[in-house]
């Protein structure tokens, strides 16, 4: 295996980006990740806040000491991991890391590895999704995402400008990708919009260190409109315009503990900023 | 005088008769209460070295020429190795040596468990070593998994024949009963987790075997490996200055042992083998889950008359059947009582003992129930323990009981629960709850120390035990300090080598201090009496320190030796204790918070007060994550484990851990050792589970009877409540 270090997005070439370390070391430890050739990014990743942009470069830790940031990211950065992993993690890496499901990090042949069946659905699932799991049932686990699809954040990558809800989508028979990141494309840059407030809440199974159960993110918008965005309930980020729109969850068996957490922490993120 | 006696000894609650030379035990106890230095808290001695990173642990044993071994693990619950070929792995770069199923003890042909070890490698680097073991040929003939413990106990799969106890008449006292409460309590299988890994290097030097070995039980892994190998006991030396926690998983030394023995053997060079953290999640031994059908009858008065209990012990594929039903039996008095404890034989990885095995599991379903009978009752729980105290062991008087002392302690704590009730709002639900412990925690015979002192006036305890991470040094030291009349900073401890001191007790079953205490002891008053005979023949006047005595004798020393004496005959050894445990449940979200923890223990004598409210402490927070938190997860379709990082094994954080307040009853044990100190490692944790489920029942009403009570089981739990609750009031059931 190689490290590459270019000095420019131009000279980048293949091979798998490298950053804080703290998702791709591991999953290369445990083999679910090939790569000939890893390529450090940190010369070419914008880091730091300014001006309403952060660099995909700057660490949770930085992220959630930053008094610029709206709330709810912050406090999906506090909340996130630990603070050796927050000094480390960086939020384009933190948007890019995959699911927690124990399957699929056991390298189980499902349907997120492009196997033939979601062992989770059958298996021991009440950590996974209860909306958009008929396929794939990984909950995802960033905070972060969820924080910034509430917050209506836009990314720059090496090749595009979109929103953060774009950078994902739903795995599928003919597409197992959750991302819809093209080859060499290089996250850059997170524009945020300017909120009246905002919010986030998380659920888990002990108070810090541990990925959420449920994570609920919301931003009041300047019109007054509200923006709600969920973490752990779907195998991506999920938006939903109410909490209502949880009355079409799909929980399975053991899941299905998840959706009053979700509907309480929504009611509570709501009145929060009302 | 040498005596020979027949006595019984106890570890982790299992009894065995053994011979023993005991000598003579023929110093008083210590007057109560703290002394010079024992009883006084003491910081650990070794704290400097461990905080500087220079205490030496297994882990960082490093030997010139050792290679790195890795253990090839079934990928199957039960399969046959049919056909293995290891030759692709001895051709990749690196690799020295392997070994098949048969060729180290442990390596297994049949797999009886997902994570059973068949084979292993010897490499340059531990990276070659696993890249090896991907490169092994192995043709499986699977075989059928078991994984229910329910079906087989049905199909008489089991570890051993079902464990009976019967007292009185169960079936008259349960029906001539003014209340009976019946319920069924669960409990998941939880990891031990230490936080250094299992693992040893094995040298050989000519024809002796060094071993150094992550273990609580030095002269247990020189036996076992000694015995497995056909080497002369002397031919094994056992090497454990640190260690990084057992909790009951490091009794012997396993397959990686034997792994390293015959791969160090056969290649000539030392060898390491350590399991990986997820090794350790999987292979290294579990509490085991339990299924216990719980029933007492009791008379309105809150007289229990009877107690019943089915036990089921989820064993896995070896391993013993823990005294789930023990707290049953022991705890309180009750002249009806029916056990009967089926040990199942699954294909899971096999339990070892974890910190009071089958008590936290048995206190769990047994306080429980007894917080449900006094509701039915209207009986105030405290009230209800104090009126079925037992003042004796089905008969046998215990050698002494401060539970009752232990109660009246833990009233000021209860007295909190109506301020408690009155923090509560409309999402925060909070209550209290207790739950009583019993435990063993005697310790016993044999084990020995020695005692040396120079001109210099220092002294060294030598004795080969271990420490595992309890703060042993600390308290062997004090001991020897009080005993030669010498301050605590000129006393070391030299221990946790078999080549470098006498025979030492295992450290399990809450019995290092209760062991090797009254051996330091008597070691040190050997010396003392030497050191005051030269002072008599010095002339020197009493209270002329130590030092000025012994200056004379330059090069000369004082060697003391002493030996532990024996458990008094026909008493019940036993520790006691009450836990009062505060609790916040949030009732929209099913989280619940554990915030205040006021332990009363009575173990006899307090040697260091601050190491024993350490040990407190840590088994407070290591019972609150088998209560809330952990579980090790199976894959129901294969039996594998799924749960193998600490990521997805939950324990629980520095930010779960509530106020703790820790009390003790500090009176010896007259009956026990000339120290009448009884052991702490365990107590602590076997009531926590049960008071937290009693103070989430006082918060909100809701009968949680499965572990862990993650969000999932709070929520069920309140859900049923209140299904109940409206069914009371005759309302709809449907909302």
């Amino acid at each position: 295996m190689e490290l590459l270090r270019p000095s420019s997005v131009e000279e980048i070439d293949g091979g798998v980006f490298l950053h804080g370390g703290t998702e791709v070391v591991p999953l290369l430890r445990d083999r679910l990740l090939q790569a000939e050739r890893l390529v450090d990014v940190r010369g070419l990743v914008p880091r730091g806040v300014r001006d309403g942009l952060v660099g995909a470069g700057t660490t949770l830790a930085e992220l959630e000491r930053e008094a610029a940031v709206p709330a709810a990211l912050r406090e999906a950065c506090r909340l996130a991991a630990s603070p050796q992993l927050r000094n480390m993690s960086s939020l384009g890496g933190n948007l890019l890391q995959q699911t927690r499901c124990w399957y699929w990090r056991l390298g189980y042949p499902c349907n997120l590895h492009g196997g033939d069946r979601c062992h989770a659905r059958e298996g021991e699932h009440r950590e996974h999704a209860i909306l958009a799991n008929e396929f794939c049932a990984s909950a995802h686990p960033s905070d972060i995402a969820a924080a910034l699809v509430a917050l209506g954040a836009r990314l720059r990558t090496s090749q595009r400008e979109l929103a953060v809800e774009e950078l994902y989508r739903l795995p599928d028979e003919s597409d197992r990708r959750t991302t819809t990141l093209e080859e060499d494309e290089l996250l850059l840059e997170v524009e945020l919009p300017p909120v009246e407030a905002s919010i986030y809440l998380k659920a888990m199974d002990r108070k810090r260190w541990a990925f959420p159960q449920v994570g609920v993110a919301a931003a009041q918008l300047a019109d007054g409109s509200v923006r709600i965005a969920l973490a752990g309930v779907a195998p991506i980020p999920w938006r939903i315009e109410s909490v209502e729109a949880l009355d079409a969850a799909t929980p399975l068996p053991r899941t299905a503990w998840k959706l009053p957490v979700a509907r309480a922490l929504v009611r509570r993120a709501l009145v929060a900023l009302a | 005088m040498a005596r020979l006696i027949r006595t019984e000894k106890e570890v982790e609650g299992r009894f065995e008769e053994v011979w023993v030379v005991v000598e003579e035990d023929p110093l008083e106890q210590w007057p109560a209460g703290p002394l010079t230095v024992v009883g006084r808290p003491a910081p650990r001695k070794d704290a400097p070295e461990r905080v500087r990173g220079e205490a030496r642990f297994t882990a960082d044993i490093r030997l010139p020429g050792m290679l790195q071994a890795a253990i090839l693990r079934s990928p199957h619950a039960h399969a046959r190795v049919r056909r293995i070929d290891l030759a692709p792995a001895l051709a990749l770069p690196g690799v020295r040596a392997a070994l098949g199923p048969g060729e180290a003890h442990g390596l297994v042909e049949e797999a009886g468990f997902a994570g059973a070890p068949v084979a292993a490698v010897a490499a340059e680097t531990f990276g070659q070593a696993r890249a090896a073991l991907a490169a092994i040929d192995v043709e499986w003939e699977e075989l059928e998994v078991v994984l229910d413990a329910d079906e087989a106990v049905r199909r008489g799969l089991l570890t051993a024949g079902p464990r009976r106890h019967e007292r009185g008449d169960v079936e008259r006292a349960l029906a001539e009963a003014d209340v009976v409460v019946e319920a069924t309590y669960r409990t998941q299988t939880v990891l031990h987790n230490s936080l250094e890994t299992h693992q040893a290097v094995c040298e050989w030097l000519g024809d002796t075997l060094h071993v150094y070995i992550s273990t609580q039980f030095i002269w247990g892994v020189r036996q076992e490996i000694a015995e497995t190998l056909g080497l002369p006991e002397d031919k094994v030396r056992v090497v454990c200055e640190f260690m990084g926690g057992g909790f009951g998983s490091k009794n012997n030394p396993d397959e990686y042992t034997f792994v390293a023995a015959e791969l160090a053997r056969r290649t000539g060079r030392p060898v390491r083998c350590a399991l990986t953290r997820r090794e350790e999640n999987t292979a290294a031994g579990n509490r085991n889950a339990t299924i216990q059908r719980l029933r007492a009858g009791a008379r309105s008065d809150g007289t229990i008359v009877a107690l019943e209990g089915e036990f089921t012990n989820a064993v896995g594929w070896s391993g013993w059947n823990a005294s789930t039903e023990g707290p049953m039996r022991m705890l309180y008095a009750c002249d009806n009582l029916r056990t009967v404890t089926y040990g199942a034989r699954l294909n899971t990885p096999p339990m070892k003992a974890f910190r009071a095995p089958g008590f936290v599991e048995g206190t769990f379903g047994l306080e429980c129930l007894v917080d449900e009978l006094a509701a039915r009752l209207d009986v105030d729980p405290l009230e209800l323990r104090r009126r079925n105290y037992a003042d004796s062991n089905e008969g046998t008087p215990f050698s002494s009981k401060n539970l009752a002392e232990c109660y009246r302690l833990a009233e000021r704590h209860w007295e909190r629960r109506h301020e408690v009730h009155a923090r509560s709002d409309a999402v925060w639900k909070r209550g209290v709850g207790m739950a009583s412990q019993i435990w063993y925690g005697g310790g016993g015979p044999p084990s020995y120390a020695w005692v040396r002192v120079g001109s210099d006036g220092r002294a060294t305890v030598i004795t080969a035990m271990q420490d595992i991470g309890t703060g042993t040094r600390t308290a062997m030291a004090q001991i020897a300090a009080e005993e030669l009349g010498l301050p605590l900073e000129r006393v070391e401890v030299v221990l946790g080598d078999s080549a470098r001191g006498p025979y030492a007790s295992i450290s399990a079953g809450s019995s290092t201090t209760p062991s090797m205490g009254p051996a330091v002891r008597a070691a040190a008053a050997d010396a003392r009496q030497q050191i005051d005979d030269i002072a008599e023949q010095r002339s020197l006047p009493a209270g002329t320190p130590v030092e000025d005595i012994v200056a004379v004798l330059e090069d000369g020393q004082i060697l003391g030796k002493g030996a532990r004496g024996p458990n008094p005959t026909g008493m019940s050894v036993l520790t006691f204790g009450v836990h009062v445990v505060e609790v916040a449940v949030d009732v929209e979200t099913g989280e619940v918070r554990v915030e205040r923890v006021a332990a009363i223990h009575d173990v006899g004598r307090i040697v260091n007060p601050l190491g024993a409210s350490s040990q407190v402490e840590g088994g407070i927070i290591q019972g609150i994550g088998h209560t809330l938190s952990e579980e090790r997860l199976l894959d129901p379709a294969t039996g594998r484990i799924l749960t193998t990082s600490l990521d997805a094994y939950r324990m629980p954080t520095i930010a779960d851990v509530p106020e703790i307040v820790c009390e003790f009853v500090d009176v010896p044990d007259e009956h026990l050792t000339n120290l009448g100190s009884k052991g702490l490692g365990e107590p602590p944790i076997v009531p926590v589970a049960a008071a937290i489920a009693n103070a989430i029942r006082d918060a909100t009403g809701a009968e949680v009877r499965e572990l862990p009570i993650s969000r999932e089981e709070m929520l069920r739990a309140l859900e049923a409540a209140r299904a109940q609750e409206r069914g009371r009031r005759g309302a709809p059931a449907a909302v």
